[in-house]
């Protein structure tokens, strides 16, 4: 109970008890950092603070008229992204009304099979993918600055690039259904049948939703570096919100997630187009690796759409009980162990697939394992608010109807993930019932609450407590009478993905109920959706923290300037807005940090991972085109493929990378106008730096460990087909001519070296020879690609023979298509250095370019010993 | 100036570098330890039927690797004990904006993953007591 009774005094005295100052932070700022009470005391001139106002408004202000739309700011971005999401749930919604209508009697003709077959596959693939994962992003996206008291995210031009990829590929993908041409495989798309299935529709599917892909990387990229750099100076690693641990885990559950997707999706649309026999058991390939690389990406998804939502509870609660989460450490304990575990459970979709006893045993044992973690924040929230003083407000009453729905679903859970339950109940209706539930409970209503909590934070009005309440029974009713019947139907046999059934077989009413239940919860979203978007204009501003939490967010102001936060605080606890008596009132007087924008520039603070000192005054992007231009012509490229038209596509795939160019060009990285600045309250940092401590280091960093994934996922299915099959590689089979591929990779190592050697040659001033050595590398990047491919030429390797060498040229080409993105780094670092944007003092790029050859370097190894090496060894 | 504030960052990293790798290190010896059991038994049952045919290659290997995961495991709980330094002041909420909360927060965190990581070991450990061979 200690954190109720010895709350830090704010201030300094909480800090006595410490073993020791931050050294490194004394050391680079002296007495400016952290700051004294009497630095903080002293009051602030007002005609410096309104004049600092105006600017602050002026640099943050909205576009208005239709430049509306070239908005970048989180606010704009986010709140679009959540309504496009929403705006894609309610359309997968009316297509499981549909299909509930044609379950509702037996023998029904109301839509006939194939529309089914394009209905169930689009409500789970739009459900999963233009709805759970893409809403976590947005809501992240709209929340994490400001429970960090960031101006905005690091990259915010990603994130609305990121939105703009996310809004054409999901228009795209939904639009299908309309034309009667929707993919009909089911979500997971199972070879063979997906592979074989006439028409687009696997197509649609495959293009469609890589596109998304790279806008979850691309967002969880922003959100690893928004909870590591930007959080406000003082907030430690221990004082996180919750909410930023979640985003933190789930993140990182993403770039090890979505990338076997990708190479699956990869491997997969190389079969639809060209013929490569990846999953043709006749030409040696193998369809149950699909299934192996779905779930590897399928089964941590179910977490990545789960724990985010939690993190909701996990604000919710707190305020609910008006104390301290019970447990910090506890929850921080889920979060990561389930994000771990989650990784190990995979094949127990895969259970009646034939896999050796023992092995089913391992995924069974990891499921049960998963509870663990799962519970013990279930039992935290239980905890805070049994010594709390719970209310029952609006966002509680979801979160109670969410755990209740939650455990059920994870009961059944539990019964599932012993093989022998499962093999009964396989492909049944109990599947349908335990997996709605655990998703509702633990992914919708979570977030409804969210939505009724954080809404007067969103809008600066107030959604309705009575249609809250409304909504909320008719869709908890509602959703038990559609799914509590269907574990009986389960259980009597019905298969799921049926597009009707036999009378007189106990199947009747039990779809009839629920058909009905059906309607009830769609009463419920209707009166939620309602609520949201109903005209609230003559509703008075709520009060600015309306109940009265204690974290960041709620220190916004009402109406919203758009700049975030006045000035960023200097934190000291988890609920500073609890135990920081003055902090809003220092905020509001720009007391704190950045205060001032007297260069006309959108400024955000960059702190350190560890203790939150402030290192650089990061510069990010403000209103633009460029990042629709980058979506419009991205989306180009993965589109026209789908009616394989390819000339188009390419040149679409070459102007998103001119317009990326352009963006990074110009947008990033500028030398600074001078090197430091005064960020208010003495402190003096860079307005530019290199290498860790800026945030596109991270970022780098972070996308080449997606990326690093995926190409793990290659090697995992050359490995995979070797154990799986008598013949891999085939008796006699042509190799890869060792004398090509050899040299090659030395080439491409050498281009690596002289890429790290001109990182170090620049810095230390010798700007001539980095010059050199970048365009050398450039050079020997391309010829040793070039020698990498012909070594898979030369030896005759035909793709579309056999598994063997389609695999070997699937590898092949995944390297070199990042060799070419290596080469055009290589160019525009030279390009920066002729021109002026790098120099020994500026070399943010050069540093980051040198860490994605770092990755290339072990790529190329690795690849070329795979191919090389492995075969004439086995 | 810059460089100085990335010598901050890679100062402070250095400080806590150890107890960063330790909160990720019981959780990754579970998960090495799940793939060495699930890939021993997919190529002993793939490509050494002769062998597994009495089922205690498999067995042995897989004790062989929970024995090893569990001894880590174990050493990292006690590391990371010893830096949440419990019975030195009671502590276990780590709630103040000081270094020894974020350092004694960080313990913590292991220590608690590190039970669950040994809990997970054990518990894939499992079906090898039950199941022989490779059927």
């Amino acid at each position: 109970m200690t954190d109720a009774t010895d709350r830090p005094a704010g201030g300094r005295e909480g800090r006595a008890g410490g073993r020791e100052e931050p050294r490194d932070a004394a050391e680079a700022h002296g007495d400016a950092y952290p700051p004294s009470r009497s630095m903080l005391n002293a009051p602030v001139d007002p005609d410096w603070q309104k004049a600092s106002a105006d600017r602050l408004r002026e640099v943050w202000k909205t576009p208005t008229g239709w430049r509306y739309w070239s908005a970048v700011n989180n606010s704009e971005v986010g709140t679009w992204y959540s309504l496009t999401a929403f705006f894609f749930m309610l359309c997968a919604g009316v297509l499981a009304l549909l299909m509930r209508v044609q379950l509702a009697v037996p023998g029904n003709t109301f839509i006939s099979a194939d529309t089914f077959n394009q209905f169930f596959t689009m409500h789970g693939s739009a459900m999963m993918f233009l709805f759970a994962v893409p809403m976590f992003e947005a809501l992240s996206i709209l929340l994490l600055p400001a429970l960090l008291g960031a101006r905005d995210m690091p990259f915010p031009r990603l994130s609305a690039y990121g939105f703009w990829c996310f809004l054409i590929g999901g228009i795209f993908v939904l639009g299908s259904v309309l034309f009667g041409v929707g993919p009909t495989s089911g979500w997971f798309m199972y070879p063979p049948l997906a592979t074989k299935s006439e028409g687009m529709g696997a197509d649609i599917w495959l293009l469609g939703l890589s596109f998304i892909e790279v806008a979850s990387i691309a967002a969880a990229v922003e959100l690893i570096v928004g909870v590591l750099k930007c959080r406000p100076p003082g907030m430690r690693i221990n004082l996180m919100p919750l909410y930023a641990w979640y985003v933190l885990v789930v993140g990182g559950m993403i770039l090890f997630a979505f990338p076997p997707l990708i190479a699956g999706d990869f491997l997969f649309e190389l079969e639809r187009s060209f013929d490569w026999p990846f999953f043709d058991p006749e030409r040696g390939g193998d369809p149950l690796l699909w299934q192996h690389l779905f779930w590897i990406f399928g089964h941590p998804e179910v977490y990545i759409i789960f724990l985010p939502s939690i993190a909701i509870a996990a604000m919710v609660v707190p305020t609910a009980a008006q104390r301290p989460i019970f447990g910090y450490s506890w929850i921080v304990l889920s979060a990561v162990g389930t994000g771990f575990l989650s990784f190990g459970l995979w094949a127990h979709h895969m259970f009646t697939t034939g896999l050796p006893a023992l092995s089913l045993g391992f995924f069974s044992a990891a499921s049960e394992a998963v509870v663990i973690p799962t519970g013990v924040q279930i039992f935290a929230f239980l905890a805070t608010l049994i010594v709390g003083r719970a209310t029952w407000s609006v966002p509680m009453l979801y979160i109670a109807g969410s755990l209740a729905i939650f455990t059920a679903g994870g009961l059944t859970g539990v019964m599932l993930a012993l093989a022998p339950m499962d093999w009964q109940v396989h492909d049944t209706y109990f599947i349908v019932a335990h997996l709605h539930y655990t998703i509702f409970g633990g992914m919708v209503f979570p977030v409804m609450a969210g939505v009724y909590y954080f809404y007067p934070f969103f809008t600066k009005k107030m959604m309705s407590p009575i249609l809250g309440r409304w909504a909320f029974w008719l869709s908890f009713v509602g959703f038990n009478i559609t799914f509590l019947p269907m574990h009986f139907t389960g259980l009597m046999g019905m298969p799921r993905r049926v597009y009707t059934y036999p009378g007189g077989i106990g199947w009747d009413w039990p779809n009839l109920i629920s058909t009905a239940g059906a309607f009830v919860v769609a009463a419920g979203f209707l009166v939620f959706a309602w609520d949201l978007v109903r005209p609230k204009g003559r509703q008075p501003h709520p009060p600015r923290n309306p109940w009265n939490a204690g974290t960041l967010e709620w220190t916004h102001d009402i109406p919203d300037p758009g700049w975030g936060v006045r000035s960023i605080p200097y934190v000291e606890s988890r609920y500073p807005l609890w135990d920081q008596p003055k902090l809003v009132d220092r905020m509001d007087a720009g007391r704190y940090y950045l205060g001032d924008a007297e260069e006309g520039k959108r400024e955000t603070l960059v702190t350190t991972v560890l203790d939150a000192v402030p290192v650089q005054c990061l510069r990010v992007g403000g209103p633009t085109w460029i990042t629709h231009l980058a979506a419009l012509f991205t989306g180009g490229a993965f589109i026209f493929p789908t009616f394989h038209i390819y000339p188009p596509a390419i040149v679409c795939g070459v102007l998103a990378v001119a317009c990326v160019i352009w963006w990074l060009w110009t947008g990033t990285a500028r030398p600074p106008e001078k090197t430091e600045k005064e960020i208010g309250l003495g402190l003096k940092v860079p307005i530019y730096v290199s290498g860790p401590a800026a945030p596109g280091w991270w970022g780098m960093w972070i996308t080449m460990l997606a990326d690093a994934t995926a190409f793990a996922s290659l090697i995992f299915g050359f490995f995979y087909y070797w154990t799986s099959s008598a013949d891999f590689p085939p008796e006699g089979a042509a190799h890869v001519v060792s004398t090509w591929i050899w040299p090659g990779a030395a080439g491409l190592a050498a281009s690596w070296g002289l890429t790290r050697l001109a990182r170090r040659a620049n810095r230390a001033g010798g700007v001539r020879a980095a010059r050199i050595a970048l365009a050398a590398a450039a050079v020997l990047t391309v010829a040793g690609t070039a020698a990498m491919l012909w070594s898979a030429q030369a030896a005759g390797l035909d793709p579309t023979s056999h598994v063997y060498p389609a695999t070997v040229w699937a590898i092949l080409v995944w390297t070199a298509v990042h060799l070419a993105a290596g080469c055009v780094m290589q160019l525009y670092c030279l390009a920066g250095s002729l021109f002026g944007k790098l120099t020994p003092e500026y070399d943010a790029d050069l540093w980051n370019v040198s860490l994605y050859w770092n990755f290339m370097g072990a790529t190329v190894l690795v690849a070329a010993a795979v191919v090389d090496l492995l075969p004439r060894m086995v | 100036m810059a460089r100085q504030e990335e010598r901050v960052e890679a100062k402070t990293f250095s400080e806590e570098q150890s107890s960063l790798w330790m909160i990720a290190l019981g959780p990754t010896i579970w998960a090495v330890h799940f793939i060495v059991c699930y890939s021993a038994t997919a190529v002993v049952c793939a490509k050494l039927q002769g062998l597994a045919a009495d089922g205690w290659l498999l067995q042995g290997l897989i004790a062989g690797a929970t024995a090893v995961a569990l001894a880590g495991i174990a050493w990292v709980g006690w590391r990371s004990w010893r830096q949440w330094d419990f019975l030195d002041d009671g502590d276990h909420v780590h709630h103040q904006a000081v270094s020894e909360h974020r350092h004694e927060f960080l313990g913590h965190a292991s220590f608690l993953l590190a039970c669950l990581s040994f809990v997970g070991v054990l518990y894939v450990a499992l079906p090898a007591v039950f199941v022989r061979g490779c059927l």
